[in-house]
């Protein structure tokens, strides 16, 4: 397709017609980069600045890199570090695939009650978080119910201390995180899946491929973009996880599943405030990430 | 074999949809408690329903926050959708080394936590109250400017670009339409699927949004639906039959644009063929 | 296709003018703000909790008279107190800043401290010696007294009265004990009742606290030197919150709401808290007679008293327009009026740490809940005996390194290395 085009491009262009082009291009993005530029890297420079600083709340004194040396000794930051990488690694993936799964069941136009599955597997995504916070902590308490269910399935001998155990406390956030944004990616997907030619899979159809093997050859190749923007939002999503870990957990049980944005939080307002600091942490955070999507990029094959 | 394999489908979209759903239908049973009944996780419904609907209409001022929320989210989510499709449709269709530059360096915005960047945020529209107070601190306007313009939804419009029938611009061009004409009668229409996913995106996300409108906004007539549930939260002894209320009133909304904006989901509606 | 087109054009421009004219409407009504603020006489104070401080400041704004006074309270959760706050003061602008506004007595040295300017001393406002002297180190700064003294977060030991009964003890045995008779006496209730002894979230240490101030002692020292290695009282509350732990009387929760519902439904006997908890024991009223409250257990160290502290605040006014009118609401209220504190007990159930306040008549009153009981008058003279600690900067930094390393001790890690590595990490983290 996009062959044809700059093919048919190529021929058309006169250099007026490109300058055009060009110029009328800038026009559709002019807003966007003055926006951003005023709202967010304007503040960032600022948080870069603020984050080469350190002190009390307003009592603020330039300290060099100090900060970025005082990361490598802070083990709250140390563990925060790898838990978040650690969220990041299990439930991405996991929630991305159950997405994929979930829009191209849901996407088959002969499956009865498509609307209420659809509506029902995105309702996680608007039910207020606080509302979710207080039901995950009931379910999962040690007389929850999903305890309750275990137990009576023989699946464990005695109740699980889903919240208060360094290590399950883990799982129920991956788990909390996941039931509440795969009904939201899948949105991504369904509404990519409709912009799809229909043709190419009633060619595959007539050509014997099962609906795997044009999942994998057809809907996973077109999809492309959309999964690499999802995976890309999804991996800064986690990586400034805070609302599930702060409503669920509170980090604990003792630091147990503290996160990144967690801790900025609590050097911003929960200890006495050190914004230098925590725009040192925040800027980790920028780093890792730009690392991280420059490998999905190239992984993605986005560059031609 | 076929057969087991719908049933096996219909199993696992099931087990599914009542994970999913089991929460908010909880939510609203729980609406229908006295508080220590919901602390105790009480699945069956209660009496005191409208005992709390008073309890939350005479202790808050709902009405407002939930003018103010909407008020909000509706702006954002079109000034969004218009600022952020037109971006990401200049950047695919206009590409250039240039702009593939800038594109990169907006989307660094998206990785550095709200957090770090709300300060000297709160400071610059500090600044901005001394010359043009309609829009400094305190005004429902300072809660959304900073959010309309996001490099979230650029990239989201771009990546669907991607998959957008370029030859239809070309099409465009020969039937003499404008640059601007080509994006709003051509894409506009095409691509509505990708409008509404992001309209509901962003109405969620500005429906949900807590920090900045928490510091942004200051006097009571301000207040937003997120703020007045953490208030509601935060008592010594919280009342979870009036919270939960809030809640489920709070959820309605967005769950409400879902379901207008998801018939455009439907696979080969008539819309596309009629339209 | 075309109709959807413009039904979608039509939204857009509708959209834009909505905004525009809220645009307008917010700029108007700010105007009308800034107006105010040049009169001076429109006072703002933020405060949490509709049932207890808020009702606090409208039964003060009652009692005041004062026909040119005007105060608008505004109620915010503490959390968004505190980040507002933060944001607005570290950003220098102080607009859209309250008159005064509520801090918890732990968190006031950190703000004290990080904006020195923004706070306004009101110590000729009213006597800082009528308040209770556990009060005075965490409201005062630099020898300057910047918040009025508000409620009293004396704790008290709940009880059951029955599941104690069953266990063989009576409130004479409870009263004056130390926290390891109460670590015995929980086992006792364990074995004969099969109940739990108390909840506990195990990521609040507010119990290890407790204990701690019994003693008069801190995680730092009056100089902020953090002194958590060789700390003997922490060592001993450490000893009995592992004791409770490994022996099973502790019914764990994970949040507010099941650590409510743990006593609500009668699964453990006791609550060990600051007095607040109070109103939310009496909330299931199935258990009226059923409780009783005798003082907090004290450690087992020469002069360690059976009086602690869990909570309170104080209000603090800023250094704005209209400081001198709302520190003289609050000093011819809170800060001096003893009919004041009496309908304060009566009307929101709230103790002050007003001194002269408990004796008057509203203190002496018999809760038939917990089986006329004089509680309020109990806690008033509790109040008095709660020993001076420093909280300093840090707890809460302090208590996020701990928890961490009191995970490890669980586990079984000896208390020795568990305090030293937690003194060396806290060093590291607040020089």
């Amino acid at each position: 397709m996009s062959q044809a085009n700059s093919h048919y491009t190529k021929q058309q262009s006169t250099f007026v017609q490109r300058f055009k082009k060009n110029y009328i291009g800038w026009l559709f993005i002019i807003l966007s980069v003055l926006g951003i530029g005023l709202f967010y890297f304007y503040p960032m420079v600022q948080a870069f600045l603020l984050s080469l600083q350190s002190g009390m709340g307003s009592n603020l004194e330039y300290v060099g890199l100090d900060n970025y040396i005082r990361l490598f000794n802070d083990p709250t930051f140390i563990t925060a570090l790898t838990n978040t990488i650690l969220y990041l690694l299990i439930q991405v993936p996991v929630m991305i695939v159950l997405a994929l799964i979930f829009s191209v069941l849901l996407n088959d136009p002969t499956l009865k009650f498509r609307g209420f599955f659809r509506t029902a597997i995105f309702l996680p995504a608007v039910t207020s978080l606080v509302a979710y916070a207080v039901i995950f902590k009931y379910l999962f308490g040690s007389d929850g119910l999903v305890n309750e269910f275990l137990l009576n399935f023989n699946l464990i001998s005695e109740p699980l201390n889903w919240l208060t155990d360094p290590f399950l406390a883990k799982i129920t956030i991956i788990i909390a995180i996941t039931w509440r944004w795969t009904g939201y990616n899948m949105i991504f997907y369904l509404s990519a899946l409709q912009n799809v030619d229909k043709s190419m899979y009633e060619a595959a159809r007539i050509d014997g491929a099962s609906p795997v093997q044009q999942f994998f050859f057809i809907t996973i190749p077109l999809l492309k973009p959309i999964i690499l923007f999802t995976s890309i939002v999804s991996t800064i999503g986690t990586l400034q996880l805070f609302d599930e870990v702060m409503n669920i957990t509170s980090g604990g049980p003792g630091n147990a599943t503290m996160t990144i944005s967690m801790y900025i939080y609590n050097l911003s307002f929960e200890y006495t405030p050190d914004f230098g600091y925590a725009a040192t942490v925040s800027y980790v955070i920028l780093i890792l990430v730009v690392i991280l999507s420059f490998i999905q990029f190239k992984l993605g094959g986005d560059r031609e | 074999m076929k057969k087991i394999k719908r049933i096996f489908i219909y199993l696992f979209l099931s087990t599914a949809a009542i994970v999913s759903i089991f929460p908010f239908l909880w939510m609203i049973v729980s609406m229908t408690n006295k508080s220590v009944d919901v602390t105790r996780g009480k699945l069956t419904p209660g009496m005191h329903f409208i005992e709390n609907l008073n309890n939350l209409l005479e202790t808050t001022q709902i009405g407002i926050a939930l003018w103010n929320s909407f008020l909000i989210a509706v702006i954002t989510t079109v000034l969004t959708l218009l600022i952020g499709s037109l971006a990401g449709y200049g950047f695919e269709i206009y590409r250039s080394k240039g702009k593939d530059m800038i594109f990169n360096i907006l989307i660094l915005s998206m990785m550095i936590p709200f957090a770090a960047i709300m300060i000297p945020l709160y400071r610059l529209f500090g600044r901005i109250s001394a010359d043009a107070p309609f829009i400094g601190l305190d005004t429902l306007a300072a809660a959304f400017l900073p959010t309309i313009i996001t490099a979230f939804f650029i990239f989201f419009f771009r990546q669907n670009t991607k998959m957008f029938a370029k030859e239809l611009v070309e099409a465009g061009r020969i039937d003499g339409l404008s640059e601007l004409g080509i994006f709003f009668r051509i894409y506009l229409p095409t691509m509505k699927t990708t409008y509404a996913a992001a309209a509901i995106i962003a109405f969620m996300n500005s429906w949900n949004n807590y920090l900045w409108p928490l510091v942004v906004l200051q006097s009571p007539e301000n207040q937003t639906i997120p703020l007045l549930i953490s208030n509601l939260g935060a008592g010594y002894t919280p009342d979870y039959g009036v919270i939960m209320t809030a809640i489920v009133i709070a959820t309605l909304p967005t769950a409400l644009v879902f379901f207008l904006m998801q018939r455009h989901f439907v696979a080969g509606m008539m819309g596309s063929v009629k339209g | 296709m075309r109709k959807n087109f413009w039904l979608l054009m039509i939204a857009l421009l509708t959209a834009i003018v909505l905004a525009a004219c809220s645009g307008g409407d917010d700029g108007s009504g700010n105007a009308e703000e800034e107006d105010n603020g040049d009169d001076g006489s429109q006072i703002t104070a933020w405060a949490w909790d509709p049932n207890f401080n808020i009702a606090a400041l409208n039964l003060a704004k009652e009692h005041y008279d004062n026909e040119n006074f005007e105060m608008e309270i505004i109620e915010n959760a503490q959390d968004d107190i505190v980040q507002r706050l933060n944001t607005g003061l570290s950003s220098g602008t102080m607009k859209g800043m309250p008159n005064i506004v509520l801090i918890e007595d732990q968190r006031a040295q950190s703000f004290l401290q990080s904006y020195p300017d923004a706070f306004y001393a009101i110590g000729d406002y009213f006597n800082p010696e009528d308040f209770a002297d556990y009060k005075l180190a965490p409201t005062s700064f630099d020898g300057e007294q910047y918040g009025l003294p508000f409620d009293t977060g004396v704790t008290g030991f709940f009880y059951r009265t029955d599941y104690l009964e069953e266990a063989g003890y009576t409130h004479d045995d409870l009263v004056n004990i130390t926290w390891s008779e109460y670590v015995e006496i929980a086992k006792d209730v364990k074995e004969q009742t099969g109940q739990a002894m108390l909840s506990l979230d195990p990521n609040d240490l507010g119990i290890l606290r407790v204990m701690m101030q019994t003693t008069g002692t801190w995680y730092t020292s009056e100089d902020g030197t953090i002194q958590l290695e060789g700390n003997e009282p922490l060592q001993m509350a450490l000893e009995n919150y592992k004791e409770l732990m490994e022996n099973d009387l502790v019914k764990l929760s994970s949040d507010w709401s099941q650590y409510l519902a743990a006593f609500n439904s009668g699964d453990v006997a006791s609550v060990p808290a600051g007095n607040w908890i109070g109103p939310s024991v009496e909330a299931e009223e199935s258990q009226a007679g059923l409780w009783r409250v005798a003082p907090t257990p004290r450690l087992d160290m020469e002069g360690a008293a059976n009086a602690s502290n869990q909570g309170g605040s104080s209000f603090y006014v800023l250094n704005i327009d209209g400081k001198e009118a709302a520190a003289e609401f609050l000093g011819e209220t809170f800060g001096s009026n003893v009919e004041f504190y009496q309908d304060l007990v009566q009307e929101v159930g709230a103790i002050g740490t007003f001194k002269p306040a408990s004796e008057g008549d509203a203190y002496q009153f018999e809760n038939e809940f917990f089986n006329g009981q004089q509680v309020v008058y109990d806690f008033s003279q509790w109040m008095e005996e709660i020993p001076q600690v420093d909280y300093g900067m840090n707890t809460y930094g302090i208590e996020d390194i701990l928890s961490a390393e009191i995970q490890q001790y669980l586990d079984g890690k000896s208390l020795e290395d568990v305090l030293s590595d937690a003194q060396t990490q806290a060093e590291n983290q607040f020089k």
